[in-house]
């Protein structure tokens, strides 16, 4: 069966996103739209101390408020258990369980009452009195203890040291970016209800799976006791990936009061309650020789991380620590900065580490293009300044530099069109038009700058699970528990299922968002295309499979004895490839065995070479050439993940310091696009996020306390519609081999590189290499 | 009654009349109560959404009279007597405004939590001949966050019907 043959109308970029219509209506209900018969309403109360412990918690006023059913703090929530160890996605600590601050916004207290305004009001009325410790707020806080190495993937190859000892030209730099909250719009909420000892939630979350297993942990309860539903979730950008206490206190609330409570997050406090992307800092070498090749790269990224609610304050640094967080009870999440370094250029020798400071302030949680989006500003805006040092055009530079093999394994990549997008690019952007000349280029008072830099993305892939059913009426449904964030899971699903199954997209209804469907991974790590897009297409391969079994000895049948590779699936047909004219419809398929329907259930797995390739860099780090020959005998290729290439026309006015970005291209290798108009919303709205890091956003602490100083929407700066300029989006390269469908996952790709490029530009136009973000105009003055 | 001797502290109630989409409502209403939360909690009319519910981000933008406002800022009891349109009204027979048909064709929106303020803004900003050009487009709808990102295509199908209603 070839599936470019099989309906072509199904794919292509005429397809609108099947989850419109109901968004443009305002009929799509996501959590916070949920309302159910009794429901009451929990409002929080937060820590105002980032360290130390309560003394008194006074809840007396606020019981005696008209409405208030509850209040739950330390002293009566009883004992809840900790979700089960998880490396990538740690539970939170179980809230409310004793005395302990460990960070300002802390859960010390939950309302619960008749209605969402007597829970908010009664909530102000809680007075805590507090045992505060100094806390420890920042990365040079003589006080912060520092991990190294602490996940255990530091990379190098070669000699780093001794290749910069004789290197002719030699470029380094300290980079810092700023703590930047995720903000998605619609303000995590959670509704929960108890039937006897089961429970079911309404939950934002890219993770429903998750999410059910910390439930069931913290409630002693069977998974299958837990139901999860997220059928639309108002954003995510990685703030939905782990599990939050909030979700933990809704589920206590309602079994307190037994009846269904929803709590629904303030935007306040979704500063502190869903994650935030922590802040970095980052000391990169780069030495070269005069022509342009990298003889060495040495990098060091430190992020920050919060304290953890085992060991609240001040702790010194053991040498066990990171082994012990690692192995016995993670809570963070890991956040690596240079895990993508020796990946993306050839250069013999690559140093690559990281380090992680732990502070007293709220958890961290991935955001988009999570340490790969840091450690790109620096690599490609060093990058920038060593092409001046050598006088040559930074596209050169990076074509001197390709790694035409992936370069810590000295494998071929599964695909990579790198090279096509610098060059389409350049094209298209008309950077042929450049002065590199540094302040050379004025549109009458601005000043303007090019900036240009270079992406390779990671590749990345989990197990999932599908499952698809053909009804009688030729109709098909296929569904796994998966989310759709926005990102066009509902639709590109559907098209996957139709191409395999011949059916018009309208014919195919794709489910998604409850945990009572198969088990699927995070909406995350830019891999559920590729993961739930391979089972979704596995799932109706073996759904055809099981109609041609059905009618493999059917003397009626057309299709007697057909194999799969005998047949094509069209307009809700399977027939002959090589003559239409034999074939038959589902519906009829169907009916003449007395079925209403056929279902299969189906999955995906990672190839053995995407766990191998981790494994393999760090061998290599390990055993040098000797690990490369052991890891080049046991693969092939190494999966690649999307390759990226950006141009930006950016212009200052050098008296006032404004910044504006003129435009964008942006230019992505991401494999097979099964639908652009989606892949290309994934890319402006990665884009976005890349104007919104490099020149906006920035989560402000108070020095003193740890306060978040800018919780709200109009003082945390996002970028609004007059900050956006035209982005042209293009798409190069064709499909990866390294999955059946040929996808590469676009999520989080579109922001990397935008906020080098920006920062590139900037020195273009004015001189001034801004090497911390935001670049707000006091940095341009 | 087990609230009986609670206190009702600045939780006294009124009596709203409202019309909403074209219906009139006689609502009692807590006197905190916002625009946007009757909307939501009294009427069950949850296309309307709550993004900061401090006038920040537009997600909760209707028509009170014919203007936009952004209903989380508003009291339902300011609002006594006033029509209401929300994103409910704009299609009651179910068949898509220009605007929302727009916005699906292209892609003007991804999580969809921002659409519903989006496309009110739009409607409004449309009626007020204020879809003159890209860069007015853009200016006059930077009350409206999308986090997403979706700008360049929201602005893409505002022109596009600002273009058609040019053309009638
Ligand atoms: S919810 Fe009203 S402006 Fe944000
Ligand atoms: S579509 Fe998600 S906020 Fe606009």
């Amino acid at each position: 069966m070839t599936m470019a043959e099989a309906v072509p109308a199904a794919l292509g970029p005429g397809v609108d996103r099947v989850d419109g219509r109901p968004k443009v209506l305002g009929a799509a209900h996501y959590p916070s739209d949920v309302t159910l018969p009794g429901m009451a309403h929990a409002a929080l109360v937060r820590s105002t101390i980032a360290a130390g412990s309560i003394v008194r918690l006074d809840t007396a006023r606020a019981a005696d408020m008209l409405g208030v059913l509850t209040v739950i703090t330390h002293e009566n929530a009883g004992r809840l258990q900790k979700g089960k160890r998880n490396l990538f996605f740690p539970p939170p600590a179980a809230p409310l369980q004793d005395a302990r601050i460990s960070y300002h916004g802390q859960y010390v207290a939950v309302i619960v009452a008749e209605t969402r305004q007597q829970a908010a009001a009664a909530a102000r009325l809680i007075e805590v009195t507090y045992d505060r410790d100094e806390p420890v707020l920042t990365l040079d806080d003589a006080a912060a203890s520092s991990q190294s190495n602490p996940y255990f993937i530091d990379m190098k190859r070669g000699d780093a040291k001794a290749a910069m000892a004789t290197a002719e030209v030699t470029v380094e730099g300290t980079f810092t970016t700023s703590p930047e909250t995720h903000n998605p719009l619609g303000p995590f909420t959670t509704v929960a209800q108890w039937h006897g000892d089961t429970l079911t939630v309404y939950d934002s979350t890219q993770n429903p799976f998750h999410v059910r297993a910390v439930l069931a942990a913290s409630f002693g309860l069977a998974e299958d006791d837990v139901r999860v539903l997220s059928p639309y979730v108002g954003g995510g950008f990685g703030a939905g990936l782990r599990s939050w206490p909030h979700t933990i206190l809704a589920a206590l609330a309602a079994r307190v009061v037994a009846r269904p409570v929803q709590l629904s997050l303030t935007r306040p406090e979704m500063f502190t309650g869903v994650g935030h992307r922590p802040s970095t800092m980052q000391r990169l070498t780069i030495a070269a020789t005069r022509d342009g090749k990298l003889v060495a790269i040495d990098h060091e990224g430190t992020s920050t991380a919060s304290m953890g609610h085992e060991a609240p304050t001040r702790k010194p640094p053991t040498r066990k620590a990171p082994l012990q967080s690692l192995l016995k009870a993670p809570d963070e999440q890991p956040y690596p900065i240079t895990a993508g370094t020796a990946a993306a250029y050839a250069c013999p020798n690559v140093a690559a580490r990281d380090k992680r400071v732990r502070l007293n302030i709220a958890p961290i949680a991935h955001m988009r293009a999570p340490g790969e989006a840091e450690g790109n500003f620096a690599i490609e805006s060093l990058l920038d300044e060593l092409s001046y040092e050598l006088g040559m055009d930074p596209i050169d530079l990076r074509l001197r530099n390709y790694a035409e093999v992936q370069p810590q394994t000295g494998l071929p990549w599964s695909s990579k069109a790198l090279r096509e997008c610098y060059t389409v690019g350049a094209e298209r952007f008309g950077w042929a038009q450049r002065d590199p000349t540094v302040g050379a280029m004025r549109d009458g008072r601005w000043l303007v700058g090019y900036g240009m830099a270079g992406v390779t993305f990671n590749h990345y892939q989990a197990k999932c699970h599908a499952r698809a059913t053909v009804h009688r009426d030729g109709t098909a449904h296929v569904c796994s528990g998966a989310t759709d964030i926005g990102t066009g899971t509902y639709t590109v699903m559907t098209q996957l299922a139709a191409e395999v199954l011949g059916l018009p997209v309208d014919r195919v209804e794709f489910e998604l968002g409850d945990t009572r469907l198969p088990q699927a991974p995070q909406a995350g790590g830019s891999g559920l295309t590729t993961a739930l897009g391979s089972a979704v297409h596995n799932t109706c391969v073996a759904l055809v499979q099981r109609v041609l079994t059905l009618v493999s000895d059917d003397a009626d049948s057309p299709l007697r004895g057909c194999t799969i590779e005998d047949v094509v699936a069209h307009q809700g047909r399977l027939q002959h490839a090589d003559d239409e004219s034999r074939g038959e419809t589902y519906s009829e398929i169907l009916g003449r065995h007395g079925l209403s329907e056929l279902t299969v259930d189906g999955d995906s797995a990672p190839s053995r070479a995407e766990a191998g390739v981790i494994v393999g860099s760090l061998v290599v780090s390990r055993l040098g050439r000797f690990g490369r020959k052991l890891v080049g005998a046991s693969h092939a290729t190494v999966p690649a993940g999307g390759f990226g290439a950006r141009f930006v026309e950016v212009r200052v006015d050098p008296e006032l310091g404004v910044l504006r970005i003129a435009r964008i291209v942006s230019v992505n290798d991401a494999g097979r696009v099964v639908n652009e108009k989606l892949a290309r919303s994934q890319i402006i709205g990665g884009t976005v996020g890349g104007i919104g890091m490099a020149i906006f956003e920035e989560t402000v602490r108070d020095p003193d306390s740890g306060r978040v100083a800018n919780a709200t929407l109009s003082d945390y700066l996002i970028p609004v519609n007059a900050d956006v300029p035209d982005i042209d989006v293009v798409f190069v390269g064709g499909p990866d081999p390294a999955n059946p469908i040929g996808v590469k996952g676009v999520g989080e790709i579109g922001l990397v590189g935008v906020a080098a490029a920006i920062a590139n530009g900037v020195y273009h136009a004015t001189g001034r290499r801004i090497r911390s973000l935001p670049i707000t105009i006091d940095k341009l003055l | 009654m087990r609230d009986s001797g609670k206190r009702a502290e600045g939780g006294r109630s009124s009596t709203v009349s409202l019309t909403v989409n074209g219906s009139g409502h006689d609502l009692t209403l807590d006197n905190r109560t916002t625009l946007l939360d009757a909307l939501r909690e009294h009427l069950a009319l949850t296309g309307s959404k709550k993004g900061c519910d401090q006038g920040a981000c537009g997600a909760c933008t209707v028509l009170v009279d014919g203007r936009r406002v952004v209903s989380c800022l508003m009291l339902a009891a300011q609002c006594d007597g006033r029509e209401v349109t929300t994103i409910e009204g704009l299609s009651p027979d179910g068949v898509l405004h220009p605007v929302q048909e727009a916005f699906v064709r292209h892609d003007g929106l991804q999580c969809g939590y921002c659409t519903p303020g989006q496309v009110m803004s739009a409607v409004a900003l449309l009626a007020e001949g204020r879809a003159g050009s890209d860069q007015e487009i853009r200016e006059f709808m930077s009350g409206n966050v999308c986090r997403c990102g979706a700008y360049p295509n929201i602005v893409a199908a505002i022109r596009e019907v600002a273009a058609c209603d040019a053309a009638v």
